[in-house]
């Protein structure tokens, strides 16, 4: 590489002291390659998805749905907690809890990525930052990997964080703390596969219909649509036809699909999908059918994106 | 000498139109100019160097690496496009210390390296300031600190003074030879602005519809087209007549005559035409032709007319 040179090298002196100007210099310290770059892009992703170093009208919606996801969990943490401390743990036992928290919860999740997941791929091709990208020591494939499992990340939080603050509220407002902790020390791996799940599921979907327009707003508005008129729309014909076809046009209420896993895993029917006829189809089915709809938009999202470099 | 980059039979094509058909070429340490029209397979022939183009058939090797199967190769080469590539929202500090980090520097190194690019880019004082509300020519220095963060070995320039006025296309030029004469990074520097490239770059590539119509150092062109310039007083006619009669090409040039060759012969056959027209001679000096004139063709505005 290039010696260093002091183009205009020399002391310029002043009252306050001396300034020099050692010219350019060439880097000597450590590359690290392209596991540096899928980190970078990671970290860059998170901080677009939660509008860190960035304006306070970046913070609003991420934070903002953060905020009310928390505030759910707290609330039903409130009820729950003063029920079990005035009428005791039995006199809680109907009310909604960790398996009702992502059915009750799902629609704002659902726009939380909606709004918030077009932010990390639509800017980049937008501008033609994703260029910038691709000639340096990354692939298509590491950009989009690690844009995906940022958004994931932050997915993660927000749906983990709210199940945490029920469960303290929880555990707190039982006469004996520890005695509930070790008879529902189970919700805890329950909450993390449940919140995976909701969470890989937004994640995929909402980035894949960013990774097909450089526009932030239709991605947000046709992914707000999906979610909230397929719910309707489905739930209504699955009635009226019935049967096992209704059963089958219950499967594309796209709402329920993470729904109906976190039922398998709770082992509890949630509010939300008690009157889906989806529900009473195998667990086996549901499963397979909510991996399908993680792995195909995962695989076409992926294949967009790994064509980009050659 | 060793080429850095190479290209050997080198061919692009999209369906059925040909972007590059069969160049070879090398591209040697200094600024090196790809001149050619829009379309004539430039910046093409730049996103097969980086690897973001495979070929349909040739091979494009950079630093002994085939360019379209090495991904470690692209951490010694920065690119900076001709088109919008920054992000509006976050400031050019930001912005470069990410860079660096996907180009593989540690974090410290990567903040450290984004303010002394951004301070021989003349950004230093607005680096906090977001990309957005920077001037086209701002804009276009952050596009060139992008592509030195992380101390590449080549840097490839595509169209670097396109939408800049006079002052600001100077100031990048003045950059762009800076990058390499005092930072010592070998650039390709691609343009259909012939004025930039002649002032700029010590070697030059043109590209015409894919094809290759010349390459090699600047000099040589420049030398191959010396003559020499006449102005005299009167007898203008005689004295054409008297040159032609001694078998010299004559072009009458901005009212004077321009005289194909600058051997000393040229000047002998000079002396004795003026001699015998009797014409008094008012200026007579070497002269350099642009590489404008070498390559314009008729009607042709386009790769020459950049800096009127």
């Amino acid at each position: 590489m290039s010696e260093s040179t002091t183009g205009a090298s020399g002391p310029v002196t002043g009252a306050a002291g001396t300034v020099f100007d050692i010219g350019y210099q060439s880097y000597e310290g450590p590359r690290h390659g392209r596991a540096r770059g899928r980190m970078a892009v990671f970290k860059d992703g998170v901080r677009i998805a939660l509008g860190l170093g960035r304006g306070s009208r970046a913070k609003v919606l991420p934070w903002g749905f953060i905020a009310l996801l928390v505030g759910i969990g707290f609330i039903m943490a409130l009820v729950v907690g003063a029920v079990m401390r005035l009428g005791g743990p039995d006199a809680a036992a109907s009310l909604p809890t960790h398996s009702d928290f992502y059915g009750i919860s799902s629609i704002f999740f659902f726009v939380f990525a909606a709004v918030v997941a077009p932010e990390l791929l639509c800017p980049d091709r937008r501008d033609g930052v994703v260029n910038l990208y691709l000639v340096r020591p990354l692939t298509g494939s590491d950009y989009i990997i690690a844009r995906w499992f940022a958004f994931l990340a932050v997915s993660l939080g927000a749906a983990w964080l709210p199940q945490f603050v029920l469960m303290i509220g929880m555990v707190m407002g039982n006469p004996d703390p520890a005695e509930y902790l070790l008879t529902h020390w189970t919700d805890v791996p329950k909450i993390l596969a449940a919140g995976a799940a909701i969470a890989a599921y937004t994640t995929t979907l909402a980035m894949l219909v960013a990774g097909f327009t450089n526009r932030r707003a239709y991605a947000a508005v046709f992914l707000v649509g999906l979610f909230v008129i397929t719910t309707p729309f489905t739930t209504g014909l699955a009635s009226e036809i019935g049967g096992t076809a209704g059963q089958w046009i219950s499967m594309f209420n796209v709402t329920n699909i993470p729904v109906h896993v976190n039922d398998l895993i709770f082992g509890e029917v949630s509010d939300i999908t008690s009157g889906a006829p989806a529900g009473e189809l195998p667990g086996w089915l549901l499963t397979v059918w909510y991996l399908a709809w993680v792995i195909v938009p995962g695989t076409i999202l992926w294949s967009r994106y790994r064509r980009l470099t050659p | 000498m060793e080429p850095l980059v190479s290209a050997t039979n080198l061919a692009k094509h999209y369906k059925d139109v040909v972007a590059l058909n069969g160049v070879s070429f090398g591209i040697f340490d200094g600024i090196t100019g790809i001149l050619g029209e829009n379309g004539a397979g430039k910046s093409t022939a730049i996103k097969i160097f980086l690897g973001l183009l495979k070929p349909t058939s040739g091979s494009a090797i950079v630093f002994g690496e085939n360019a379209s199967e090495s991904i470690s190769v692209r951490a010694k080469l920065g690119y900076m496009p001709e088109h919008d590539c920054l992000p509006s929202s976050v400031s050019a500090a930001e912005f470069l210390t990410h860079m660096a980090e996907v180009s593989g520097l540690p974090p410290s190194r990567a903040r450290t390296r984004a303010a002394d690019t951004l301070r021989h880019a003349g950004l230093f004082e607005e680096r906090y300031r977001a990309i957005g509300g920077y001037s086209t020519g701002m804009k276009q220095r952050v596009k060139l600190a992008q592509a030195l963060v992380h101390d590449p070995q080549m840097i490839f320039l595509d169209e670097p003074t396109a939408g800049l006025d006079p002052a600001g296309r100077e100031d990048m030029l003045d950059l762009v030879r800076k990058t390499h004469r005092e930072f010592g990074i070998s650039i390709l520097f691609s343009s259909h602005l012939m004025a930039d490239v002649e002032r700029t770059c010590d070697r030059i590539i043109v590209l015409q519809g894919g094809e290759l119509v010349q390459a090699g150092e600047v000099s040589h062109f420049t030398s191959e087209t010396e003559s020499v310039f006449l102005e005299v007083d009167s007898n203008h006619e005689q004295l054409i007549a008297e040159l032609e009669q001694r078998g010299i090409v004559v072009q009458a040039d901005r009212g004077g005559l321009n005289i194909e060759g600058a051997e000393a012969s040229v000047y002998d056959h000079v002396r004795d035409a003026l001699v015998a027209s009797g014409a008094p001679l008012r200026r007579m000096a070497p002269q350099r032709r642009a590489l404008a004139e070498l390559f314009a063709r008729e009607g042709d505005e386009d790769m020459s007319g950049g800096s009127r």
